[in-house]
C-alpha cells in the first residue's frame, strides 16, 4: 500500500512539475499583460525542437537543454516588440492573434519534422532505486529543475528591486508608469520570460514524449485551465491549478475508464472554475 | 485601424445588397459552368456547407461577440449523430434527419451556453472563449478513443440522404439542395440580425454595459444567438457527413473550429455575406494549390499569416475594402416613416 502510495505521488509530481513550468509562463503573461497567449504550446515546441536540431547536429545535449530557454526567450522578445504589443488593448484580439502566431510556428516545424514523430534520447537514462522502487533519473531531474525555478523565481520577484517593480506593475500599471517604472520593457521582459520557461519546458520533456508538431495543443488547454483555476494575477494561484489538474489527470485514470479520464479532467476543471471564477488565490485573500 | 476608403454617403446602403446577389447569381449558374467535372461539383458544395458553419461562428463572435473556438462540436457531434441513426437505425430521411441534426446542434449549444454565459455572475469573454475551446478539444479526445464511434478512425461509408425514393449523391442535386439550406438559413439569420433582436444585438457589441443598466438581460440575449448559431452548425454538420460520406474526430475538434474563424474573419467578420466569401475564397485557393506540392506544404502557416495580418491591419477584412463602417453596422427595424412601435 504505501508502495503504492509513493509510486502514485511520484507520478504526479513528475508529471506536474513539466506543467507547473508551462504554466508559470502562461500566468506571468496573463496576469501582467491580460493577454491569454495562445502560441504557448507552440514556444513549448520551439524549445522540443531546439533540443532536436542540437543532438542532430551531433552536439552534445546537454548544449541543446541550455539553449532552448534562451532561443525561445529570444524569439519572445522578437514577437512581443513587434506583433503582441498591438494585442494589449483588447485581450480577445490577442487570442486570435497568438493563435495564429502559434499556428505558423507549428506548420513550420511540422515543414521541418517532415510530418514524422521523432524522439530524443535521455540524457541520464535509467532509474535510481529506493525502498525497492525505481524512480526515472530524468523525471526526477525535471522535478528539481522545476523546483529549483519556482524557488528562484519566488526568490527573484520579493527579494529584488526589479521583482518589486514587477508586482508593482502588477498592482496597477498606471500609478507604476507614473512613478517612472518603464512598463513598456517589463512587458517585453515579462513575456520573454514566459517564453523562455516555456522553451525550458519544451526541452525537458522532449525524451518524455515524441516529438510531433502537435504537441502543444494539449498543454496550452491544461495550461490555460490551470491559470483560471489558480486565478489570474497571482504567483502561487497558476502553480497551484496545474498541480490539481495534474493530479486529476495522474488520478482520474485509476478511478474511471482512461478513455472517459482524459475528457473528464477538462470538464471537472471547467465547472470549478465556473463555480469559482476568481481562482483559489484571488478568492482566499479577499 | 484603417477607416474603409467608401465612405462617400453616395455608397452607403449599396455595396452589401450587390455582393449579395452578386454572390447568389455565381452559386445559382456554378454547377452549368462546372459542367462535368464532379471534382469541382463536390468542391462547389462543400464551399456551401462550410460557409454555414462559417456563419453559424460569425452570429455569434461577428453580431454578438462570443468568441467560439468550439463551433465545429456542434457541427461534428450533429455529423456523428446523423452517422449514428444511419447505420444503427437504418434512417435517412431528409425529413428527419435534418431537423434532428438542427435539434442536436440547438440543444447542444443552448447547454453550453447555459453553462457558459448564464448564470448569477457574469462570466469573463476570456471564460467564455476558454470553455469553448475546451469543450471542443474534450469532445474530440473523447470521440478518438470511444470504439461505438469508430474512434480515431472515424464513422465512413454513411448511408445516403433520402428524399422520399431518392437517394442523394454528391453531385448538382446535392449542391442544390445544399444551396437551398444555405439560402433559407442565410435570409433567415438576415431577418433576425436585421429586427429589434438584431439592434439589441448591436448595441451590446457597442457597449455590453450601457445595455444591462437599459435593463436588457445581456446574457440571455447572448445564450439565445449562440444556440441559434449551434443550429446552423448542426444542420452544416449533417449536410457534410453525407455529402463526405464520412465524419472523424478531426471534423470536431479545435482544428476545424479555427478554420471556421479563419472563414469568417478573412471574409469579413460583422456581416453575413462575408464568411461566404472567406469560405469561397480560402476553400478554391487552397484547391488550387493542392496540386503545387512546393506551396501545398506550407499553405496552413499561410493561411496562419494571413489570419495575423488581418487580426492586426484589418479587422472587417476582404469585405471592408467594399463596404462602408456604417453599412456593416446597418440599419434596423422599418425606415421612420412606417416605423413606431409594433
Amino acid at each position: 500500500m504505501i508502495e503504492f502510495i509513493v509510486r502514485f505521488s511520484f507520478d504526479i509530481l513528475a508529471f506536474t512539475s513539466v506543467m507547473v513550468l508551462i504554466v508559470l509562463g502562461l500566468g506571468v503573461i496573463a496576469s501582467m499583460m491580460g493577454i491569454f497567449n495562445f502560441a504557448h504550446g507552440e514556444l513549448v515546441l520551439l524549445g522540443a525542437y531546439t533540443v532536436f536540431v542540437v543532438e542532430q547536429s551531433g552536439a552534445n545535449i546537454w548544449l541543446g537543454i541550455l539553449a532552448a530557454p534562451l532561443v525561445v526567450g529570444l524569439f519572445g522578445v522578437l514577437l512581443e516588440r513587434t506583433i503582441i504589443r498591438h494585442f494589449y488593448e483588447s485581450p480577445v484580439i490577442a487570442m486570435l492573434g497568438t493563435y495564429a502566431i502559434g499556428l505558423i510556428i507549428r506548420e513550420v516545424i511540422r515543414g521541418l519534422l517532415g510530418g514524422h514523430y521523432r524522439s530524443v534520447s535521455e540524457p541520464w537514462p535509467g532509474a535510481w532505486t529506493a525502498m525497492g522502487l525505481s524512480f526515472s533519473i530524468w523525471r526526477t531531474f525535471i522535478i528539481g529543475t522545476t523546483i529549483a525555478v519556482i524557488v528562484g523565481s519566488w526568490l527573484f520577484l520579493t527579494r529584488t528591486s526589479f521583482g518589486l517593480r514587477i508586482r508593482g506593475s502588477l498592482e496597477n500599471a498606471m500609478l507604476a508608469r507614473a512613478c517612472g517604472i518603464s512598463t513598456d520593457r517589463l512587458y517585453t521582459a515579462t513575456f520573454a520570460f514566459g517564453a523562455a520557461l516555456a522553451g525550458l519546458a519544451g526541452a525537458l520533456i522532449v525524451p518524455l514524449y515524441q516529438l510531433s508538431a502537435d504537441m502543444g495543443l494539449r498543454f496550452l488547454v491544461q495550461g490555460f485551465l490551470s491559470v483560471m483555476l489558480g486565478g489570474v494575477g497571482t504567483f502561487e494561484g497558476p502553480v497551484l491549478g496545474a498541480a490539481a489538474i495534474g493530479a486529476l489527470a495522474a488520478g482520474l485514470p485509476w478511478a474511471v475508464l482512461p478513455v472517459l479520464a482524459d475528457p473528464l479532467v477538462f470538464v471537472i476543471a471547467l465547472v470549478i472554475v465556473k463555480l469559482r471564477p476568481q481562482g483559489f488565490i484571488a478568492g482566499a485573500r479577499k | 485601424m484603417t477607416t474603409p476608403a467608401s465612405s462617400s454617403p453616395a455608397r452607403i446602403g449599396r455595396a452589401l445588397p450587390t455582393i449579395e446577389t452578386l454572390a447568389l447569381l455565381a452559386a445559382l449558374v456554378a454547377p452549368l459552368l462546372l459542367g462535368e467535372s464532379p471534382e469541382l461539383i463536390t468542391l462547389a458544395t462543400n464551399i456551401l456547407i462550410l460557409s454555414l458553419l462559417a456563419i453559424s461562428f460569425d452570429l455569434c463572435w461577428g453580431y454578438s461577440g462570443i468568441m467560439s473556438f468550439g463551433q465545429a462540436l456542434f457541427f461534428g457531434v450533429a455529423g456523428y449523430v446523423i452517422a449514428l441513426v444511419g447505420r444503427d437505425l437504418e434512417f435517412s430521411h431528409a425529413w428527419g434527419t435534418l431537423p434532428l441534426a438542427m435539434a442536436v446542434g440547438l440543444l447542444l449549444s443552448f447547454l453550453f451556453a447555459a453553462f457558459l454565459l448564464l448564470g448569477r455572475r457574469t462570466p469573463t469573454v476570456i471564460f467564455v472563449a476558454l470553455g469553448t475551446l475546451t469543450g471542443a478539444y474534450a469532445a474530440e479526445r473523447l470521440v478518438s478513443g470511444w470504439q461505438y464511434v469508430g474512434a480515431g478512425n472515424g464513422l465512413s461509408s454513411i448511408k445516403l440522404l433520402q428524399f422520399g425514393e431518392i437517394e442523394l449523391v454528391e453531385g448538382p442535386a446535392f449542391y442544390y439542395l445544399a444551396l437551398a439550406l444555405l439560402l433559407v438559413c442565410y435570409l433567415a439569420a438576415r431577418y433576425i440580425v436585421r429586427s429589434q433582436f438584431g439592434l439589441v444585438l448591436a448595441g451590446m457589441r457597442q457597449n455590453e454595459e450601457r445595455l444591462a443598466f437599459f435593463g436588457y438581460r445581456v446574457q440571455v440575449f447572448k445564450a439565445l444567438i449562440f444556440s441559434l448559431a449551434g443550429l446552423l452548425a448542426g444542420l452544416a454538420g449533417a449536410l457534410f457527413s453525407y455529402h463526405q460520406g464520412f465524419i472523424g474526430p478531426g471534423n470536431m475538434g479545435p482544428g476545424l473550429s479555427t478554420t471556421a474563424v479563419l472563414y469568417a474573419l478573412f471574409g469579413g467578420s460583422g456581416t453575413l455575406i462575408g464568411p461566404v466569401v472567406g469560405t469561397f475564397l480560402i476553400e478554391t485557393i487552397s484547391y488550387v494549390l493542392a496540386d503545387q506540392d512546393a506551396i501545398k506544404q506550407y499553405w496552413p502557416v499561410i493561411l496562419g499569416v494571413v489570419l495575423l495580418v488581418v487580426v492586426v491591419f484589418k479587422p472587417s477584412g476582404i469585405l471592408g475594402f467594399f463596404v462602408s463602417r456604417r453599412e456593416r453596422i446597418g440599419s434596423y427595424g422599418g425606415r421612420s416613416a412606417k416605423g413606431g412601435p409594433r
